[in-house]
């Protein structure tokens, strides 16, 4: 039944004529696309096409207007989320910002059925040609594929030659990029099928655009991407169900780590579909099955979802010069012990060249024409095609047949940007070894709207959609993805060459789906299970990065009061504080080994201290904030998204003062956003073993170096001095409580109760040795080291046996540090041999 | 004609601290063919695998597999084989064997044109890359017209006199292009050096892993555990026995009854013997140890 239609009043329809003059004056007012180019936006000159039409209409005209305001809030949330595309691979620290235009581009639902059955289409196509190529071989026997494409693809894995992987499916994620002609037609560019990259990205660029219009997204029945990913992983349970026996099949992310290029959505997806992110040195193969190296010993683990390339996936037996992957994996594949997302050996796939026999393969196949076309395509490795095509040279892009083959690869060329010389070269070049050349014909892709900046222009997009496998084995086409734009050649649209991305909303003609796998709306026990399993390099990871957090809070506690002591002047008559600041400033790496005293040469002190607060590479502040920051980088998963800004923020608070009064300040300053990741850590991180890593780390270290303050501020006897007295209990951040109990009178017995054996205090020596043992506890084996630690909460019976007590503290903590490293961590190199 | 061999082929690793894991990859039996049998083969490996096991790869060779999962200080796999040899090539005539051109072209894809399964050797590998300068070193010997046979012995030939052998001149891992360049190298880069240039040309080759029988010099006696695995070539030829000719550029020689075959691959990295990945292990010695000799019946 549908609902009485209300007639309109005559304000709504005074605005409805309002809103269409406006509509069209925008139309007017955007510039056209370039000649030869499908305009996405509109349909004539005023005219809108029906999805920006709505769009624009449901943006209204301040959003338009404010979209300079949009597109600041969209880098502030990427800034403040740490979204970054690696744009050189080898230097870690050079990421780029990811880049996300403000506009979405629309496609309406009669488009989007066309895309999603033709793509559903090509990725059955693309796994019957997988399993055809490693097992009966039909299509290479019968001529519908060139040997040189598939035996003699560097993605062809012989390895995986009639191996049986799970329920047949090879392909459970494929990327396809596509793009309009002229006329509108949709064509597919290219395909992924290794391990196509962006599903992090989409995911992100999603939750951006959709909080920023959320009305336009909702009014507009957009579909959402959640079930799609869902979908996915339980895809994967399906198919290593019989693989557990029953229990829960476990995965794991494999990612190259931290130096890959797109490691920012490796942690995303990882944390997003609540699997642990691994590296290959984290799992082992034994008796063919693979197991995660953790805390509590190594676990069984099922499936993988690779971002990793074939050829480093085992050093066992591919690439013997990898780091990166796990010795044996072929073995447990060919077991069939493991699934994995995507099968070894689906590369090859990804060759232009490829695209060419398509039609004629799906006839074969699947008895029916291939539903989008592919970009007309020649594989000079066929005379007569390239016989064909060599004449038009100037009609295609010459692209490299094996894209993958480092040796042989190049950026594709445009014909038509050459002169006849430059062409005839190519010709020559093509003709000493056609088989690594592919063309394909030049095709000017649709521009769609994108925010410049200043106001909303055209731009050459190219659209990358995303099928996946679902659990009933069908494939199924995320609605939504993400448009890819050209920077300003309106030819090359690439993200490396400084393009941007689009948020790709579909809109729905039935009911939008609107499940969620954000935390908070998920099966939590889904959740809980798989966040168990802690690997021993994540653990070591945050035992570091809970050690090295309290060094960084110690260091700017110590550097803020040398600097305060400095200050005054009277610095000169407090030698044995002086002598207890150094040495300690030495130890800490405040000061050179070598410095002056801080009673010879206070000035020259102060200098160096501000000097290396500012200094990379001499072990200070900075390296610790920069080994923070690795630590956390490596165990991004686990993190929450804007936490792996702080150590950034933290340094540039640091590099911006000079002078001794300012530094003081921004030590305070950095107090801040230090107590906002500790906050995080004790209090909002899920309670697991990690966690217990992290805190353990914490607390040796503040064992170590408190417990070293005391030694020294008794040993010089600065403790017996006013204003000794008052820094060590600042060191300990314990004067608010001193003096609460005590007002004004300085006594040593008092002081030591309070910072050495108060179990009410956490800075106290016994009360964090307490706490380091009640996290130890929970540890696998730990009975030992557990033993050790009560021995320090002994009651000593004279301030001379507290004194060797402290000591105690400082060995056993030392000890304490190598045992869990030992114990807990793997730190055996591996060795290759051939022979 | 047919002759026993007697094999005995021992890899011994030392290492300096414990090696607490390992895994292995071998291609260390001898496969069956039509001029192959494997008479008796004992693979002894110290100490015992806690895993092993014994598959065909891609290309029908045996490969093994296996792994040590508690500490151990060295590693010895020892195999001890029989193997039956005839003469495989006595009735062909590479003169009627058919022109390169033909076979090159035969391979080449057309939609009419049947497929070839030898193509799967045509391509690049790992170890053999595409390069033009084995080409033009190649094409002397293969004038137009000329029999594949003839043409590939021909090349065989000339590399034997060109390069010059020398023991440890290269390690595994040097690219082919070196020894091309340096016009020295051993057995494995000769393989690489001929297959690459049969390649570049369109032609399929096959690496050839295994053992030769060597003859002690004239009235001394055989010095045992002095020979090494060897290396040589397959190229596809019709019209010879099994379409495949096998030619050895380091001795200048078609393999008969002299050669034992272990393993077939596209170049070395498909088939080397023995290769492992340790966890561990610190310093490290490697001994190997080869002895091929007629074999005498109990």
């Amino acid at each position: 039944m549908s609902p009485p239609v209300e007639s309109k009043s005559s304000t709504e329809l005074r605005q409805t004529s309002e809103q269409s003059n406006w509509l069209s004056s925008l139309a007017r007012r955007i510039p056209t696309a370039k000649p030869h180019h499908f305009d996405e936006m509109r349909q004539s000159a005023t005219e809108l096409r029906a999805p920006w039409q709505s769009l624009f209409a449901q943006l209204g005209r301040e959003s338009i207007d404010r979209l300079a305001d949009y597109a600041n809030t969209v880098n502030h949330v990427i800034a403040q989320n740490g979204i970054t595309y690696n744009v050189f691979t080898d230097r870690q620290d050079q990421v780029r910002p990811w880049s996300l235009n403000p506009l979405p581009m629309v496609i309406d639902s009669d488009d989007w059925h066309l895309i999603e059955t033709s793509l559903a289409q090509r990725a059955r196509l693309l796994n019957q040609i997988v399993h055809d190529v490693y097992h009966q071989g039909d299509l290479l026997a019968a001529a519908y594929l060139p040997s040189a494409l598939v035996l003699g693809n560097p993605g062809y894995l012989h390895a995986m030659r009639n191996v049986n992987v799970p329920g047949n499916n090879y392909l459970y994620v494929i990327a396809f990029d596509v793009a309009r002609d002229e006329q509108g037609r949709w064509w597919v560019i290219g395909q992924r099928t290794q391990s196509p990259s962006g599903l992090g990205y989409v995911l992100e660029n999603r939750l951006i655009i959709s909080r920023l219009f959320p009305q336009a997204y909702r009014e507009m029945r957009v579909q959402h991407l959640a079930t799609s990913y869902r979908r996915l992983l339980a895809a994967l349970e399906t198919q290593a169900q019989s693989l557990a026996q029953g229990a829960p099949p476990r995965f794991a992310f494999l990612t190259p780590g931290p130096y890959s290029e797109t490691y920012f959505e490796h942690a995303y997806l990882a944390r997003y579909l609540g699997i642990p992110l691994v590296e290959g040195p984290d799992l082992t193969i034994r008796n063919n099955e693979v197991f995660l190296k953790t805390v509590q010993g190594l676990q069984r683990i099922h499936g993988l979802m690779r971002r990793l390339d074939d050829d480093f996936c085992d050093p066992l037996e591919l690439r013997a010069d990898s780091a990166l992957g796990i010795p044996g994996l072929l073995q447990s594949v060919r077991a069939g012990k493991v699934v994995m997302a995507n099968a070894l050996g689906t590369g090859f796939l990804e060759s232009p060249a490829v695209q060419g026999f398509l039609p004629a393969i799906c006839e074969h196949l699947l008895g029916e024409p291939l539903l989008m076309p592919s970009l007309h395509t020649w594989w000079c490795g066929e005379t007569a095609a390239w016989k064909d095509v060599s004449p038009r040279l100037q009609t295609q892009v010459i692209k490299p047949t094996f894209a993958n083959q480092t040796s042989t690869n190049f950026e594709p060329v445009i014909g038509s940007l050459l002169d006849e010389d430059a062409r005839n070269q190519w010709r020559a070049r093509i003709e000493r070894q056609p088989d690594i050349y592919t063309t394909q014909t030049y095709l000017p892709f649709s521009q769609v709207p994108t925010f410049n900046g200043h106001s909303i222009e055209p731009r050459t997009a190219m659209m990358r959609f995303y099928a996946l496998i679902g659990p009933d084995n069908q494939w199924h086409v995320m609605p939504g993805g993400m448009a890819r734009v050209a920077a300003l050649d309106p030819h090359i649209v690439s993200i490396r060459s400084g393009g941007t991305t689009l948020d790709t909303w579909v809109m729905s003609d039935t009911e939008v789906d609107s499940f969620s796998m954000l935390p908070g709306q998920t099966n939590a026990s889904h959740w809980q299970t798989d966040q168990e399993l802690v690997s021993s390099r994540s653990a070591e990871n945050l035992f570091w990065l809970g050690r090295y957090t309290e060094r960084a809070e110690a260091m700017v506690r110590l550097a803020r009061e040398t600097l305060m002591l400095l200050s005054t002047n009277r610095v000169a008559s407090l030698t044995t504080l002086n002598d207890a600041m150094t040495y300690l400033g030495r130890t800490q790496n405040l000061v050179t080994f070598d410095s002056p005293s801080m009673s010879d040469a206070p000035e020259a002190f102060g200098q160096m201290v501000i000097a290396r607060l500012q200094q990379s590479g001499c072990g200070g502040l900075m390296d610790v904030v920069q080994a923070m920051l690795n630590a956390m980088r490596s165990v991004r998963d686990r993190l929450p998204v804007d936490h792996v800004e702080i150590p950034a923020k933290i340094k540039s608070l640091l590099l911006a003062e000079k002078s001794q009064h300012d530094m003081m300040r921004v030590l305070d300053q950095v107090e801040l956003p230090l107590a906002a990741l500790v906050g995080y850590q004790l209090d909002r991180m899920t309670k697991d073993i990690g966690w217990r890593m992290l805190a353990a780390g914490r607390l040796l270290e503040r064992l170590i170096n408190q417990s070293q303050i005391v030694t020294h501020f008794f040993e010089s006897g600065a403790v017996y001095t006013e204003q000794g007295f008052d820094s060590l209990l600042t060191l300990f951040d314990s004067a608010i409580t001193y003096r609460t109990r005590y007002q004004r009178q300085q006594e040593i017995l008092p002081l030591l109760d309070l910072i050495v054996l108060d179990q009410t205090n956490p800075r106290a020596l016994h009360a964090t040795a307490s706490a380091l043992a009640e996290h130890i506890a929970h540890l696998p084996d730990s009975t030992v080291i557990c033993k050790t630690l009560a021995d320090l909460n002994r009651k000593p019976d004279s301030t001379l046996d507290m004194l060797r007590l402290v000591k105690d503290m400082t060995r056993t903590a030392l000890e304490l540090s190598d045992e869990i490293s030992h114990q807990f961590f793997a730190h055996i190199t591996e060795q290759r041999f051939t022979s | 004609m047919m002759t026993r061999l007697s094999i005995e082929h021992s890899t011994h690793y030392d290492y300096g601290q414990d090696v607490i894991f390992s895994q292995h990859l071998g291609y260390l039996r001898a496969n069956k063919t039509p001029w192959q049998s494997v008479l008796d083969y004992q693979l002894t490996i110290t100490p015992t695998p806690d895993e092993l096991q014994v598959q065909t790869d891609a290309f029908g060779n045996d490969r093994i597999f296996f792994a040590i999962t508690h500490p151990h200080r060295a590693l010895d796999v020892h195999c001890a084989s029989t193997i039956q040899r005839t003469i495989r090539y006595a009735d062909d005539d590479l003169s009627k064997t058919p022109a390169w051109e033909v076979v090159r072209d035969s391979m080449m894809y057309s939609l009419d044109q049947p497929f070839v399964e030898a193509s799967e050797f045509v391509w690049p590998s790992p170890y053999i890359p595409w390069l033009e300068s084995l080409k033009q070193y190649a094409l002397p010997s293969f004038t137009p017209g000329r029999p594949i046979g003839l043409a590939s012995q021909d090349l065989c030939q000339r590399i034997f006199n060109d390069f010059k052998y020398e023991s440890g001149s290269t390690e595994v891992h040097t690219p082919l292009e070196v020894a091309f360049n340096n016009r020295t190298g051993v057995c494995q880069d000769f393989a690489h050096i001929m297959i690459g240039c049969l390649r570049a040309l369109g032609l399929a080759a096959k690496y050839v892993s295994g053992y030769l029988l060597t003859k002690p010099p004239e009235g001394q006696a055989r010095l045992r555990g002095a020979d090494a695995t060897h290396a040589w070539v397959s190229v596809y030829c019709p019209n010879v026995s099994g379409n495949w000719l096998e030619l050895d550029p380091t001795n200048q020689a078609i393999p008969e009854l002299d050669h034992v075959c272990l393993a077939q691959g596209r170049d070395f990295g498909d088939v080397s013997p023995l290769r492992g990945i340790i966890r561990g292990g610190g310093y490290h010695r490697l001994s190997i140890a080869v002895t091929v000799e007629p074999h005498l019946p109990d």
